[in-house]
């Protein structure tokens, strides 16, 4: 009796453990093994290549694009856009969940519609929005005088160029975080707040005393999964102009790795920096769920 | 991969002959490619970009290619920009399609890497051929592709806005420099000449032009790139000056690449542009009313004569490893042949990849075109050949070089060093 029970996780399990097992620990474990080998396109045709240590990993923490462009591009904007994505999903929720039925209905479906957006659309509406010569943005600037007429192109200065990234991916990531945050304060008792407001608390310190304690696993889970999803954005970047050349300032980990594997046809390397990025994320997210849970008293 | 690991290339063990059979299994449904078994239809990719429409003329040639061989071909459209990644994820995957068009700059990668069928045991006359396409199919003994079209930069020019404000056809850098401010000044709205920054091969010519190379091969077989040589050095500075000095291309173009440009002459935003044979036809398909209103010309030389053009173009590949390399061989024959070389010409405007039959086009051609021709026979280079070259173009090292210098982040001695070094870099396989 007590086998079967202890079996029976296990076999409601399967399934899923099996798709996860295809769709991601396979491709997973492939690429680990591809970044100890000398993979170029002629071991793509003949399917056979060389172990060759860790020599792609020496190559990769020896070169002075990862220290100087990549890894500041992905984790400055990372945490940029992962600060923005959270203030404003959960000002937008604090918004929802002070509306009536009717306008939070209203409101929702606006915010879903940013969410629906594929990101490859998404992406070229903002590249149209900052067109250099008849973009809305570039036109307004001019108008005003802001802009000499001659026109400026943004999307040559990194900064700038991360400006408009984070945009879209802030636009395209505060609905979930919204979404999420709302359910969450939608369960923070009542009493709670009145108590506060009687005890003479501003909106400020109710919304940091009252409701974040409560909520705090959902801002940690919103917190790693937008991590997680800053840290390997691809589209938004590879689509953008200059996003796609190989010496230039503006990849992150992701696309320099889809740029090293398909452009330079080192897919050993592009592997390295796969496996870098996964790692580096893994070790956020372990670090910031245990200063979390610990703060919280839990584990 | 595994698959394709168990076809000829190593002996099939037990073990592997299974592994083939279940993933040859899951591979169902992909197409001809692949599979190690011949089938009775054909994959065929064809690359879209800036050419005209080229449905109906597929139509056509599969049609009657059919009914002569009972053989059905489905051709697939890749955009130019992903044809590379698109062709070596195909490879990874074991779904590459039977016949390719390959553009001739990166026939020779894929050719080294073994992705190719040897097409010379079908006994191919390469010397029909036009000489710099067909050096682009050929490594060591084997022949990797038979040049299809070939493909000629000139400049396209607004006729009408030259006769409206009294302009020659410039003959030199400095006519054409002249020309240009001409025209910004007649045509406030309109960009006279777009500097594009994301397209190679209308920044070649200046480096050609000034008397530079890209790259030359020493006796040791080390290439020395002279991008950044003086000669180089002044025909970029030249072409560039343009935009940053006289002002006659648009802070934009720096993002542009060759279908921007197209599309800004089809808009009637641009009033002249270094483009394609194959773009007045799309145009003219975009916007009918330019009708009679457009014209081109010859690429000038820097004091005369003309200035080197990128000859580019297509060859026709067969893929190694998909079972159907003979009737792959047959469609590219098929395509390649009198009938429908001539008719694709005449719908495209772009050269036949046969060394006559560009005279004969020509002759029969329409007039914008003669200016194509004369670059093709006069004034046409290649790029370095050698199979790293693929990696240069995927890396867009000359775009890079191209947008710093327009962007103003570097001048054009830095961007032209940094971008010798890569090359050198790349093509000496470091």
């Amino acid at each position: 009796m007590r086998g079967r029970r202890a079996l029976l996780p296990w076999v409601l399990l399967a399934p899923a453990l099996t798709v996860i097992g295809l769709l991601l620990l396979f491709p997973l474990g492939r690429i680990v093994w591809l970044s100890f080998r000398e993979y170029r396109l002629r071991n793509l045709v003949s399917g056979e290549s060389d172990f060759i240590g860790f020599a792609n990993y020496a190559t990769l923490l020896t070169d002075p694009y990862l220290w100087r462009i990549a890894m500041v591009n992905t984790v400055v904007f990372a945490a940029v856009a992962v600060f923005t994505t959270i203030v404003v999903g959960t000002l937008v929720a604090l918004l929802l969940a002070a509306l009536r039925p009717v306008p939070r209905v209203v409101v929702v479906s606006c915010v879903m519609v940013a969410w629906a957006m594929p990101a490859v659309s998404g992406t070229y509406v903002w590249i149209w929005i900052f067109d250099v010569d008849d973009g809305v943005v570039a036109q307004a600037l001019t108008s005003l005088g802001l802009v000499d007429p001659s026109g400026y192109n943004w999307f040559a200065d990194r900064l700038f160029f991360y400006a408009i990234v984070t945009l879209n991916i802030v636009h395209g990531g505060f609905p979930f975080v919204a979404v999420t945050v709302l359910a969450g304060l939608l369960t923070v008792p009542r009493e709670l707040h009145e108590a506060a407001r009687i005890d003479g608390a501003g909106a400020w310190k109710r919304f940091w005393h009252v409701t974040f304690p409560v909520l705090r696993p959902v801002f940690a889970v919103v917190t790693v999964l937008s991590t997680i999803w800053d840290f390997k954005v691809f589209a938004q970047i590879y689509l953008m102009p200059g996003g796609d050349v190989g010496g230039s300032r503006m990849l992150n980990l992701g696309v320099w790795s889809y740029v090293r594997s398909f452009g330079h046809n080192d897919y050993g390397l592009g592997s390295a920096i796969a496996v870098l990025l996964t790692l580096l994320l893994l070790a956020i997210t372990v670090l910031y769920l245990r200063a979390l849970f610990r703060e919280d008293g839990v584990g | 991969m595994a698959r394709r690991r168990t076809h000829g290339y190593v002996p099939l063990t037990a073990a592997a002959a299974a592994a083939a059979l279940a993933l040859a299994a899951t591979a169902c449904g992909t197409g001809g490619g692949g599979g190690g078994e011949a089938s009775d239809s054909l994959l065929v990719w064809i690359m879209q970009g800036t050419n005209p429409d080229e449905t109906g003329f597929f139509e056509a040639a599969n049609t009657a290619f059919t009914d002569e061989t009972g053989i059905e071909v489905e051709v697939e459209f890749v955009p130019w920009q992903d044809a590379q990644n698109k062709v070596s994820t195909a490879i990874a995957g074991g779904t590459m399609p039977d016949v390719a068009e390959l553009g001739n700059t990166f026939t020779p990668g894929f050719a080294d890497a073994g992705a190719l069928h040897d097409l010379a045991g079908y006994g191919v006359d390469t010397s029909q051929y036009i000489p710099g396409l067909m050096e682009m199919g050929r490594l060591g003994e084997g022949v990797y592709g038979v040049p299809w079209y070939a493909s000629i930069r000139s400049v396209v020019y607004r006729g009408d806005l030259f006769e409206e404000h009294g302009l020659e056809v410039p003959r030199n850098w400095d006519e054409l420099r002249e020309t240009a401010l001409a025209l910004s000044e007649a045509e406030e709205d309109m960009i006279a000449f777009p500097v594009p920054g994301d397209a190679q091969y209308s920044v070649m010519p200046w480096i050609w032009g000034g008397g530079g190379e890209i790259a030359v091969e020493g006796s040791d077989g080390t290439w020395t790139s002279q991008v950044d040589s003086e000669g180089s050095r002044a025909g970029i500075e030249f072409f560039t000056g343009l935009a940053l000095e006289d002002g006659t291309s648009t802070t934009g173009a720096v993002n542009w690449n060759e279908i921007a440009v197209m599309e800004a002459v089809a808009e009637e935003e641009a009033a002249m542009a270094i483009l394609g044979s194959a773009n007045p036809k799309a145009i003219l398909e975009a916007n009918p009313d330019l009708e009679g209103r457009i014209d081109s010309f010859t690429l000038p030389g820097q004091d005369g004569g003309y200035m080197p053009s990128f000859a580019g173009g297509s060859l026709l590949s067969v893929f190694e490893g998909t079972g159907n390399e003979e009737a792959a061989w047959q469609y590219v024959q098929h395509l390649t042949g009198d009938e429908f070389s001539t008719r694709w010409s005449e719908e495209t405007g772009f050269f036949p990849g046969v060394a006559n039959g560009v005279d004969a086009f020509s002759a029969s051609a329409d007039p914008i075109l003669e200016p194509f021709a004369v670059q093709l026979k006069e004034a046409s280079r290649g790029v370095p050949v050698t199979p790293a070259w693929t990696q240069v173009e995927a890396e867009k090292v000359l775009v890079g070089m191209q947008q710093s210098i327009l962007n103003g982040e570097a001048t054009v001695d830095e961007a032209t060093g940094e971008a010798a070094d890569e090359i050198e870099r790349i093509l000496n396989g470091g």
